[in-house]
């Protein structure tokens, strides 16, 4: 044990407090600045309710399927299937919808158990097969490429999708509060109560904290992975119904980009408040960096390429960030 | 040369080299581990072509010793010679240039290389134009593998082979190094009779051709058989350099236990005696676990002494369903029980405090709290079907037991990393006074506690015994057992050899059982 601690050591007592809070706050110190930055900028586009609304409606989709992941990884086990699955969740739902007549809310309904089925399927694989969790949902993730490419046989699926279908998405609720914020925070709402208050939440965050000692604490750590692969598939099921219903079509790739998104706010976040562990509320503010940041991008008119840049960046900031709160905690 | 070596006098094996100095003399050698002092002062000396046994209970300091030698880690004072020169060995690299080779018990292999690759790691290769001339290499190695006698080709797989080869394979090495000193831990703790019998010839080979060897066993009679001379450690000291001509196995036990051994004083009058609980019956996970039976009584601390590596915690995991048995049954109160997974144990009535508390009794960065209460986590719902938590009831629970076990902790939202040893010991434990499991495990509860929790967790496995629960504790101090115990089992090599009671119970006793004698060479060909 003291062999971990000795490089540590070396570190000043007043540094490792300075690091601990760039660890813990930096996200939000972060998110602040540039919101402040972005505001004295450009202060009649940026800074408006409406800009504010804009944001997080096309955030929610990616907060919801980043607060999925979030348990997944909360478990201790990656889940890069979510992507791929959101695509094909999108083809399917407006399949079943104009191919097959079915009623929308059936249609939901059957996407959304495709969904759990699939974190279902990668929780056994990566506690029964014992496959790595990176290489089981990268496995799984591209076979669902694949049928997500034999389902649409290669065309969008545009034609006769029917409005009501599409006011899921682009409806607006009480004091015009557009749907998808309403139904992302019921989601991840639901998600944080799940975690952080319910004794399935303690075993979740035991499991991701020890599985050795979870185990012998008496924990079933197989069903708790697979839980969390199982939240994840759904909440990659809800993202990918509302990505085809704001798109008013179903595209073999439309969600393919969700996962690096999801990645990015779920290690920001787990550099957010506590050190270095996952966690709902801390992916949320990961979410709202990246939605920030794209929208100040965007009101500049920045090239989409920087999007991508930004992206690839924030994600290893964060990682960095989360590892060495991570570090600090142990220390 | 010798005079300023107060404990070891030069031994008979050394002074048939004439007037030569010893190969190796480590004299006075002190090291400490944080407060603990692991070596207080000890000396050695190994001639060449000297077998030289290393005995010793567990936490004697042999493992120091070997690490100081192996250049892993430095003495806090001492000398080291060789060939008479004083020499420090900084880091493992010069350990070899010295001419050392260290065996374990963990051999250091890559299994998907070949025998002569593994052979040949580390050394620098004969190259051909540039390339590596395997085959001018398997020239020169198949020599000293025909000497120490391995059978597996040169280009088989390391993977396939047996430990037995293994260990062969891994003396190649050290020949090929041009070892003047080998050291070998426990050679023979996963040998056949067989095997050993083949090893001790090529010791005994290598040694005729001016290879020492040091012989660090637990197995006295191996020891007695082909040592030249033994040294025994005890607490930290060498307290004796014997020559084997004239020893026994008695003076080898003496040696280890020491002769200053007090009397036990038993602190429990009466042994109350309730219904068996837990009835184990023939419970076996070869090779570490062989055909153990037991009973186990309400109100009773069972205790499972033995050295280490004698297969106590994983009998400890069978019984909690950690690990598949082979075969075996077991009832738990009068119910037929096997446990798929620890789940199913605790839910059946099982609690365990593992061995290694940071690795596999808690989440560190977790909180006091989270931590006590991971077992019983229904028990801090609101309701039975909805699974939110009752957060007042969690930190009075956890109030309560913090202030009962005096667990020192700024408070329970504190994380449990940041906690002292003994106090994180009392947090596993707590968790499952919480519960109130029928039978309780507890692998090595003291380790690394400091005198006064000790005191308080001997103390509640006594308390927690008299309110009627079985307490099974083990551990690998002898000294530890006695006075807590009703009823100690000595496990040696993976089965049950004594099992001590009332008068005969004693630390004395429990050591005497650890060193039994060899299993009759029947038992040891099922291994």
């Amino acid at each position: 044990m003291s062999e971990t601690s000795a490089p540590h050591r070396r570190l000043s007592a007043r540094f490792k407090t300075g690091l601990g809070i760039v660890a813990n706050y930096g996200t939000i110190i972060g998110l602040l600045g540039m919101m402040l930055a972005f505001s004295i900028v450009s202060p009649k586009a940026f800074p408006t309710i409406n800009n504010f609304v804009n944001v997080l409606n096309q955030a929610s989709l990616a907060m919801i399927i980043a607060a999925g992941l979030t348990v997944a990884v909360a478990v201790g086990e990656l889940d890069l299937s979510i992507g791929f699955a959101a695509s094909l969740h999108g083809i399917l739902v407006t399949g079943l919808i104009v191919s097959n007549q079915l009623p929308i809310s059936i249609a939901i309904l059957i996407v959304m158990v495709v969904g759990a089925g699939i974190g279902f399927i990668n929780g056994l694989i990566v506690t029964k097969v014992h496959v790595n969790s990176v290489i089981a949902t990268l496995g799984t993730g591209t076979i669902l490429t694949g049928l997500a490419f034999a389902y649409s046989a290669g065309v969008p699926i545009v034609a006769g999708v029917p409005d009501a279908f599409l006011s899921i998405s682009l409806g607006r609720w009480l004091l015009g509060i557009p749907n998808n914020i309403v139904i992302m925070v019921v989601v991840v709402g639901g998600l944080w109560l799940l975690v952080e208050r319910t004794s399935i939440g303690q075993e979740i965050q035991a499991v991701g904290g020890n599985p050795s000692a979870a185990r012998l604490a008496g924990i079933s750590v197989d069903r708790i992975k697979i839980l969390g692969f199982v939240v994840s598939g759904v909440c990659a099921a809800i993202t990918g119904i509302l990505l085809a219903s704001r798109l008013g079509s179903g595209t073999a790739s439309a969600g393919d980009s969700y996962l690096l998104t999801a990645f990015a706010a779920v290690f920001l976040g787990s550099a957010t408040l506590r050190d270095g562990e996952f966690h709902i509320l801390g992916t949320l503010i990961g979410a709202l960096i990246i939605a920030f940041g794209f929208n100040g991008l965007s009101i500049f008119g920045a090239p989409t390429f920087s999007q991508y840049v930004l992206q690839g960046t924030i994600l290893i900031v964060a990682v960095g960030l989360s590892s060495l709160g991570r570090t600090i905690a142990e220390s | 040369m010798n005079t300023d070596v107060p404990v070891v006098p030069a031994g008979e094996a050394g002074s048939r080299q004439g007037r030569l100095p010893p190969l190796l003399e480590v004299a006075d050698i002190t090291k400490s581990y944080g407060g603990v002092q692991a070596l207080k002062g000890v000396s050695l000396s190994i001639a060449a072509g000297e077998i030289h046994g290393l005995v010793g209970a567990n936490g004697a300091g042999k493992s120091t010793l070997i690490r100081i030698l192996a250049g892993l880690t430095q003495p806090d004072s001492g000398r080291i010679r060789i060939k008479g020169e004083p020499v420090s060995i900084p880091t493992p690299q010069r350990a070899t240039d010295f001419g050392m080779s260290f065996i374990h018990q963990e051999l250091a292999f890559v299994p998907s290389m070949t025998v002569l690759q593994n052979i040949m790691l580390g050394l620098p290769k004969k190259t051909r134009f540039g390339m590596v001339d395997w085959r001018s290499i398997a020239r020169d190695v198949a020599p000293v593998t025909a000497r120490v006698g391995v059978t597996a080709p040169l280009d088989a797989n390391v993977k396939g082979l047996s430990t037995a080869e293994n260990w062969l394979i891994n003396i190649c090495r050290a020949l090929m190094r041009n070892a003047r000193l080998i050291v070998m831990d426990e050679p023979t703790a996963s040998l056949a009779a067989g095997e050993s019998e083949k090893l001790f010839g090529i010791i005994q080979d290598l040694a005729r051709s001016g290879v020492s060897i040091l012989y660090v066993s637990h197995r006295l009679d191996e020891i007695l058989r082909i040592c030249h001379r033994v040294t025994a450690f005890r607490d930290g000291r060498s307290v004796a350099a014997l020559s084997a001509d004239s020893l026994t196995r008695h003076d080898l036990v003496d040696a280890i236990v020491g002769h200053a051994v007090q009397p036990v004083m038993k602190s429990s009058v009466a042994v109350g005696r309730g219904d068996i609980v837990l009835s184990v019956e023939g419970l076996s996970r070869f090779p570490r676990v062989k055909g153990v039976s037991f009973d186990l009584r309400r109100g009773e601390v069972l205790g499972i002494g033995g050295l280490v590596g004698a297969g106590r915690s994983e009998l400890a995991r069978l019984l909690f369903g950690a690990d598949r048995t082979d075969g075996g049954q077991m009832t738990l109160a009068g119910q037929p029980f096997a446990p798929k997974d620890p789940a199913a144990a605790v839910k059946a009535g099982l609690g365990l405090v593992p061995e290694e508390r940071r690795s596999d009794g808690l989440v560190l960065t977790k909180s006091v709290a989270f931590n006590l209460q991971l077992s019983n986590l229904k028990a801090i719902q609101r309701n039975p079907v909805l699974p939110f938590i009752d957060y007042r009831r969690r930190a009075s629970l956890s109030q309560t037991m913090v202030r009962d076990l005096a667990i020192k902790t700024a408070d329970i939202d504190t994380p449990v990393g940041r906690l002292s040893g003994g106090n994180q010991q009392k947090v596993v434990i707590g968790r499952w006074l919480l519960r109130l499991p029928k039978v309780l495990i507890l692998d090595e509860p003291t380790r690394g506690v400091d005198i006064e929790a000790r005191g308080e967790i001997h103390r509640l496995m006594r308390v927690l015994a008299e309110r009627g629960m079985a307490v099974i504790v083990i551990s690998s101090e002898p000294d530890e057992l006695p006075d807590l115990c009703d009823r100690v089992l000595v496990m040696v090599e993976g089965r049950l050899v004594r099992e001590l009671e009332g008068p005969s119970l004693s630390r004395a006793a429990i050591i005497e059982a650890s060193y039994a004698e060899k299993l009759s060479s029947e038992d040891r060909a099922l291994v």
